[in-house]
């Protein structure tokens, strides 16, 4: 299935038999991979498959253990990231590090502004910022506050940045990740054209429509191995999926499912729009039902939970919690209707460090705990004593702070608060990211437990493998709507993981 | 408190430390902070604390006297009084810097409505008070609302209330009656201790009771720490920093009432500096300027710590311009040194978990 395409043009970087072990994991397993000038290789893989550290290794930021890894015919050795940069790498991380009160110009000569004797040479840096963008067919006036851009131009002046540096391989991580699905063809272009003046180019992304305008050729990675290569053209969604997976249907964490019995519907979202990502979106949640959202990074997962909560403004169509249909929703109501959200990045949004993991918990109603605003400490103790044993929360000491303990325990009692509270629809965005196998398991009972005691749970996970374990129904969230729809036992991973990826399998 | 103003014994450090309401801050603190920061803390003010006394006691004539610890208290209260306040202001990631001007403004309202618009004195009390919360609530309504910088909303008010201030008396004293039954309680003893200091000792009670254990005090504390969680778990993120202001806006009026009692008139130019005064007793106690976490105890022991400064700085007949500088130089050490333990108890607490 090798590439042919380009193959007789020179090669810019290649990894011989890299290996990289992490403590427990086995990060990269003698990797073989290839990039040649002019070439667009899109690199895929399922959470943890070694992207990242492929990646890494690429830009000079971590030293494999064995293996070599050549840029330009030499040998990066213990090169570094300035090695790298000196052979032409030039790397894009996911999250944009533009400042945004500077303009597109000083943005791209950051830490480098050419200076005349009297200050900094706008003249100069104007021109040549104008010239790096035209040159990738770009408009962005260069004197603009990078605050007013688009997130599309944003990324494109975060690209040509790199591109400022004349690269030889530019890696993009996920370029388009947080990106709505409308914006993405600027950077595509961008992208294309960056690839036309010889350079190579390694394209993170899962979005398969994507894949198959931009890039010339597609690597899977597994399990920290190269386990197939297309050409982009050739590839079908189905057998990219195939390869992503392995045989990974097969787990031994596989949970039971309540089976058929749905009460009441308890959560209704109806034709909700939270633009730009979330266009229009229609579901149902009952009573005693775990149902998963499915969708790639950036796919509007979390602009959805927060907006039922309360969090953001919708821009159109209805909630309705228990019978109480809203189109304004607000935190306040939307807690007193039984709605409890935990975020997907719990350091910066769930927990307070400062805090003890008991304070943590009953800070989501303090009523139950306090008569005429004076909190009980008896009490505080018994309800989350009671909380610790129910979740299997590893702490002596509940008033310890909560920054002590590891993600799982953190996150189970960030949930725990919404136990507390008595909610009755949990939204849990990403509760098993950075979390050991064993807390996703008493996550997944966890989750099991609180419906069969009659809440509607939605489970949100960028690991797809998890949905089928955990859920009685999985949403595919694709474009700003669900796209489709999957029902246990009929949730088929290879189907799932496809629809997320493309627009048509 | 009560025994430091004893003179037979002429030992008064102990009776500070009795009088600390913090016989156990280890126990009894949990709920506010990691024990250890906390308590190495208030030791080490507790030390300074009773250092400057030894050191005063022997080397500056009058230090220990009556009317001198008598004064301390007096003067202790105008920074106390607003400092307990201003500590949960400044636990919410907040900052208020309008209180010396506010203080003066009070005073002057409070004299007014006395003898210009004729209230009863416990009414015209009332209003200044009222008249706090109400110019509190407006800064706090920006802060929250129109999310204006907590810093610039006082600073505003701290212009605003120096001006109308000023303006309203053309800079002359208001003076009331000398005679009036309740200001005159204000500005003398009960029980033996100026009456503000019992106010002071009343606000660092309530405040201290308010931040550990009323739902509010806990709310502060989760919005200082981190105000995006706090709001998804359901914390009323924007009544919480309204009511903060309201606090200090009161808390700024009940210390320009005292004021005004102790001086017999509405001033509008008193308490100039007060605010940076009140802010450095609060970090010097041991509150993060960033927020999440701070004591009253260590409050209290900020405001004992910045007055006994000033004043062993006069008694020990320092020029009073070089007050300003040796006083600067010693709050700025105290924090240092303050900021840089806790830095290493942190790095130590995550090295040995």
């Amino acid at each position: 299935m090798q590439a042919t395409n380009g193959a007789s043009r020179e090669v810019i970087a290649e990894t011989r038999s890299v290996t990289k072990q992490y403590p427990g994991v086995l990060a990269l397993d003698g990797i073989d991979f290839v990039v040649r000038s002019g070439e667009v290789r899109a690199l895929l893989g399922a959470n943890g498959a070694g992207k990242s550290t492929l990646i890494r290794m690429l830009a000079g930021v971590e030293h494999p253990d064995s293996g070599q890894v050549m840029l330009q015919g030499h040998e990066l050795g213990d090169g570094g990231v300035r090695g790298a940069a000196r052979h032409g790498v030039a790397t894009v991380f996911q999250e944009l590090s533009l400042i945004p009160g500077l303009s597109v110009a000083e943005n791209l000569f950051l830490g480098r502004w050419p200076r005349t004797a009297s200050g900094i040479d706008y003249r100069t840096m104007n021109t040549e910022s104008r010239r790096v963008l035209g040159s990738l067919g770009i408009d962005i006036e260069p004197s603009r506050e990078v605050a007013a851009l688009t997130l599309a131009e944003q990324q494109i002046v975060e690209i040509a940045r790199a591109v400022r540096e004349d690269p030889r391989l530019l890696i993009l991580d996920e370029p388009t990740s947080a990106l709505a699905a409308a914006e993405v063809s600027l950077v595509l272009t961008t992208v294309r054209a960056i690839a036309a003046t010889g350079v190579g180019v390694i394209f993170v992304s899962h979005r398969m429509d994507e894949i198959r305008t931009v890039a010339d050729t597609i690597t899977v990675m597994r399990d920290g191995r190269v386990v197939a290569d297309f050409a982009s053209g050739a590839a079908e969604t189905d057998a990219v999926v195939r390869a992503m997976l392995g045989d990974r249907e097969r787990t031994s964490l596989v949970e039971r499912r309540s089976g058929g019995e749905r009460g009441a519907v308890r959560l209704e979202v109806e034709d909700v729009a939270v633009l730009p990502k979330v266009v229009s979106v229609s579901f149902a949640v009952h009573a005693g039902e775990v149902v998963g959202l499915a969708g790639l990074l950036g796919s509007g997962r979390t602009e959805l939970l927060r907006a039922i909560a309360g969090h953001d403004r919708l821009h159109a169509g209805t909630v309705t919690v228990d019978g109480t249909r809203t189109g304004r929703p607000r935190p306040a109501t939307m807690r007193r209707l039984g709605v409890g959200l935990t975020p997907e990045n719990r350091k910066r949004d769930g927990v307070i460090v400062e805090m003890g993991v008991d304070e943590n918990i009953v800070m989501a109603d303090y009523g139950a705990v306090s008569s005429w605003g004076v909190l009980s400490r008896a009490e505080i103790s018994r309800r989350t004593a009671a909380l610790r044993d129910r979740l299997q929360i590893k702490v002596a000491d509940l008033s310890a702070s909560i920054g002590n303990l590891s993600g799982g325990n953190q996150q189970k009692a960030v949930i725990g608060r919404w136990l507390y509270a008595g909610s009755t629809v949990l939204l849990l965005d990403e509760p098993t990211r950075g979390v050991d196998v064993e807390a996703k398991a008493q996550i997944y009972r966890l989750m099991r437990a609180v419906a069969d005691e009659g809440a509607a749970v939605i489970f949100v996970s960028s690991e797809i493998e998890e949905l089928p374990l955990a859920c009685d129904r999985v949403l595919v969230l694709r474009e700003g709507r669900i796209a489709d729809e999957f029902t246990a036992p009929d949730i088929d991973l290879t189907k799932l993981l496809a629809a997320t990826m493309a627009a048509s399998v | 408190m009560s025994s430091t103003g004893a003179p037979a014994t002429g030992t008064p450090p102990t009776e500070v430390v009795a009088t600390g309401r913090a016989p156990t801050p280890g126990r009894r603190l949990r709920l506010v902070m990691p024990r250890s920061t906390t308590s190495l803390n208030i030791i080490g003010l507790l030390v300074a604390i009773v250092v400057l006394y030894v050191v005063l006691s022997a080397t500056a004539r009058g230090f220990a006297s009556e009317a001198n610890q008598l004064g301390l208290l007096r003067d202790a209260s105008l920074v106390g009084v607003v400092a307990a306040g201003m500590t949960l202001v400044i636990v919410a990631g907040e900052i208020d810097v309008s209180i010396g001007p506010a203080v003066a403004f009070a005073s002057v309202v409070v004299a007014k409505a006395m003898t210009t618009w004729g209230m009863p004195t416990i009414v015209a009390i009332g209003v200044t008070i009222l008249a706090g919360a109400a110019w509190g609530a407006v800064v706090g309504v920006l802060r929250a609302r129109a999310r204006v910088p907590s810093f610039i909303g006082t600073l505003g008010l701290w212009n605003i209330l120096g001006g109308l201030a000023l303006y309203t008396t053309n800079a002359l004293p208001v003076p009331f009656s000398p005679d009036d039954p309740i200001m005159t309680t204000l500005s003398g003893r009960l029980l033996g201790l100026p009456t503000p200091a019992w106010v002071m000792l009343a606000s660092f009670l309530a405040f201290g009771f308010i931040a550990r254990k009323t739902a509010y005090g806990r709310s502060v504390y989760a919005v200082g720490g981190n105000a995006s969680a706090a709001r998804l778990a359901g914390i009323r993120v924007d009544r919480t920093r309204v009511l903060i202001f309201v606090t200090t806006g009161a808390l700024s009026a009940v210390s320009g009432v005292l004021l005004a009692a102790r001086l017999g008139s509405g001033n509008g130019g008193a308490a100039s500096g007060l605010e940076f005064d009140i802010i450095a007793a609060v970090v010097i106690g041991g509150t993060a300027m960033a927020g999440g976490r701070g004591s009253l105890v260590g409050t209290f022991l900020g405001v004992i710590f910045i007055t006994l400064i000033g004043n062993g700085l006069v008694l020990l007949g320092v020029n009073s311009f070089i007050q300003d500088v040796v006083s600067g130089a010693i709050i700025v050490v105290a924090v240092l040194i303050n900021v840089t333990m806790s830095r290493r108890r942190a790095v130590a607490g995550t090295s040995s978990d």
